[in-house]
């Protein structure tokens, strides 16, 4: 009896399912098909967007060349991206739109204009507040609601102004790179000794809004941005009970006050961060050789990483894995680059084609690039990037002064430096293939700057 | 005064010399003779005293251990250890006596129950989904031709073709900024270089609304490893992309990518 009933469900079950499936076959919903899809590909090259940006329109009485400053400082951050081209104004339109309702599409996808893209907007102010309306549209493709659709709010004064167009630069360059970070409100540490003092200052990363953080009255050297931006570790000079030694110091940017960290015996410089901000590594000769020692951001354990006779210093970590370190040593000779893992093992020397001194090691967000300045025996101090994986060389810079101490921005697609090409030793900037070098500071000496990780 | 430390002058001291110069003379003899009598043993190797060695060192095919190099170890410094040793759990008391559980009698099943895969699906529905009724316009290509308004998604519905093909047409610009990201993401100095030309290949992969990317497939292999494994891995770090656009309202976009390589 029970077999019996066993045996009718094995086989009422099978054809209950085949039932289904051939049901499936005729009454396939549409919606499982609808699933929107897109093809696309790459190899043969990309062509950059063509950008157009109007000028901001006014639609109230401004004391003050607001709408001017945002439009020039939004121009000056698209245009130093280096992943679009902006249309020349010459061929623009005559109709400047302020709003998505404005705008005639065909009269800037046509030629001359041939713009893909364009970033416009108008500017409002009550007197002591702004609001900036920002667009950007794909005119070659009309049907297609704004990209960007957004109010930017601030306070009606220049620096204000500023802000608001590096916010909607960053948001359009995010959007036409596809999500990458963008650089325009992030900052740029530097020493400067304008006023007789070698102190730690903060600058935007076009060169504005240049402010001195530290005040300690000796030296201050190698600013290093903590990966949340939230601290800056540099090497300083403190006296202690009569004795002046190079420490680290550690610099709370929110608080805009010092932090305390360990001293320790002997020289103490070129602090480095983890990617993850809970380890520095840095040179000290607390035992006699300068060499390279690791420890937690709030100074405990402590513990040394390289054991070789000469001098170790300048360690870098590799950013993308945390696992790899790049330092200086003159161990072999003459100081040059050495590879580690980051508890030390595995050191393998980084062998360049030439002699010469390598120094200031720095790796890309990516981990795939490394730039150091390299003193070749035939000439002077130029930056180099050298590819990780194939071991191949781009000279970035070329026979204008002594330029050192590169360092990435977090988009990976610029660096700074310092030059001395003016005469004078000045913090520069360019795009990570050497092009658009461009001039950030002017007063004084500046050298050794960090770019904030945001 | 350090009194215990001067000689007095009138203290002889003949008959201490005298016996150390006889233990001394004793001492000198017994090493002599000890040493000649010692001697019993041949020369250290074959009696001819020359040793011929064969170095062995260069032929491959004898297994011979690594030598036992003492290094300082670079990992092990000999301050505090990262780990705390963990402490061994308190034995438990093993308890008293229990009685034995009075056994039901087994009665078979009337009959066997499956767990409905249907019904009983555990699974939780995934991040982005869109609860029963929740959405906004439903997730179908609009095209604003087809009522002549001037591109609103509320325009109407007009299916065109095997549907969901227009993502590419309604959203250019987002289609051409995810081709710049992988692009420039794709890393082509960690392909052979040896290889200066390979045939297409393509990746799947699905993007969130949010922008991450799921479900990365290879649907059409170069056969060349490196070459595959580049754009795998371009498409991997693009992750997350850029979220989708506002005005799309599905809740996932299929992709299909190919990369074209020539040196």
């Amino acid at each position: 009896m029970t077999s019996n009933r066993l045996m009718a469900r094995k086989v009422a079950i099978p054809v209950a399912w085949l039932l289904i499936a051939a049901g499936g076959l005729f009454f396939d919903p549409s919606s499982v098909s609808a699933q929107d899809w897109f093809k696309t590909g790459t190899g043969l090259g990309v062509t950059k967007a063509r950008v157009a940006v109007p000028d901001t329109v006014a639609r109230s009485a401004f004391t003050q060349p607001l709408p001017k400053t945002f439009h020039d400082v939004l121009w000056a951050d698209l245009d130093y991206s280096g992943i679009l081209d902006l249309v020349s104004p010459s061929f623009y339109p005559l109709q400047t739109p302020g709003q998505a309702s404005e705008l005639k599409a065909q009269d800037w996808a046509a030629a001359p204009a041939n713009t893909n893209m364009i970033a416009y907007g108008n500017m409002t102010t009550d007197g002591s507040s702004i609001a900036f309306a920002g667009y950007l549209s794909d005119v070659q493709n009309a049907a297609s609601p704004p990209a960007i659709q957004k109010i930017y709010r601030g306070t009606a004064t220049d620096s204000d102004a500023r802000r608001l167009a590096h916010q909607f630069a960053d948001d359009i360059i995010a959007f036409l790179s596809g999500g990458q970070p963008s650089i325009a409100q992030t900052k740029i540490a530097y020493v400067s000794e304008r006023g007789g003092n070698k102190e730690i200052w903060v600058m935007d990363y076009d060169g504005a809004n240049q402010q001195e953080v530290t005040h300690l009255r000796s030296i201050s050297l190698t600013p290093r941005w903590s990966p949340d931006a939230t601290r800056i570790a540099f090497t300083c000079y403190v006296p202690f009970r009569t004795v002046t030694s190079a420490q680290i110091c550690m610099y709370s940017a929110s608080s805009n006050r010092l932090i305390a960290f360990p001293r320790y015996r002997g020289t103490n410089s070129s602090p480095a961060w983890s990617p993850d901000g809970s380890q520095i590594a840095f040179m000290s000769s607390q035992n006699g050789d300068p060499e390279i020692y690791v420890t937690t951001s709030d100074g405990t354990h402590l513990h040394r990483i390289t054991f070789a006779a000469g001098v170790s210093t300048s360690p870098a970590w590799n950013p993308k894995t945390g696992k790899q370190l790049v330092f200086v040593s003159d161990r072999g000779g003459s100081p040059v680059l050495y590879l580690s893992d980051s508890d030390g093992s595995n050191v393998q020397k980084l062998d360049l084609p030439d002699m010469g001194y390598v120094v200031d090691p720095a790796w890309s967000p990516n981990g795939q690039l490394l730039a150091f300045s390299w003193r070749r025996p035939s000439g002077n101090y130029d930056i180099y990037a050298m590819d990780i994986v194939s071991r191949q060389l781009v000279e970035l810079t070329k026979d204008a002064g002594r330029n050192e101490r590169p360092s990435w921005a977090p988009d990976g697609r610029h660096l700074v430096f310092e030059s001395t090409r003016t005469g004078t030793r000045q913090i520069w900037s360019m795009l990570a293939d050497g092009t658009q070098q461009r001039q950030l500071t002017f007063e004084g000496q500046n050298e050794s700057p960090n770019w904030s990780p945001k | 005064m350090v009194a215990a430390a001067t000689i007095r002058p009138d203290e002889n001291l003949k008959k201490f010399f005298y016996a150390s110069l006889i233990f001394h003379c004793v001492l000198v003899v017994t090493v002599t003779v000890s040493t000649y009598f010692s001697q019993t043993g041949e020369n250290w190797g074959a009696p001819g005293g020359s040793v011929t060695v064969g170095l062995v060192g260069s032929v491959p095919a004898i297994p011979l251990p690594q030598p036992e190099v003492v290094s300082p170890n670079r990992v092990v410094d000999e301050s505090k250890g990262l780990f705390k040793s963990e402490s061994q759990p308190k034995p438990q008391p093993v308890p008293e006596a229990t009685p034995i559980p009075k056994f039901e009698r087994d009665k078979p099943p009337k009959y066997i129950t499956h767990p409905s895969k249907v019904l009983e699906n555990s699974t939780p529905p995934p991040p982005n989904a869109v609860p029963y009724g929740g959405g906004g316009t439903p997730s179908v290509p609009v095209t604003s031709f087809a009522m002549g308004a001037t591109g609103t998604t509320a325009a109407g519905l007009a299916v065109t073709g095997a549907g969901g093909g227009d993502f590419a047409s309604r959203f250019g610009a987002y289609v051409a900024a995810v081709q710049r990201r992988i692009s420039s993401e794709w890393l082509q100095s960690t392909i052979d270089p040896g290889l200066t030309w390979g045939p297409r290949v393509e990746v799947t992969f699905d993007i969130l609304r949010d922008g991450t990317i799921t479900n990365i497939q290879l649907s059409q292999s170069s056969n060349n490893r490196s070459l595959d494994t580049s754009a795998i891995r371009a498409v991997q770090s693009s992750s997350p992309l850029l979220a989708l656009p506002a005005a799309y309202s599905g809740s996932r976009v299929s992709v299909d990518f190919y990369f074209d390589y020539r040196r």
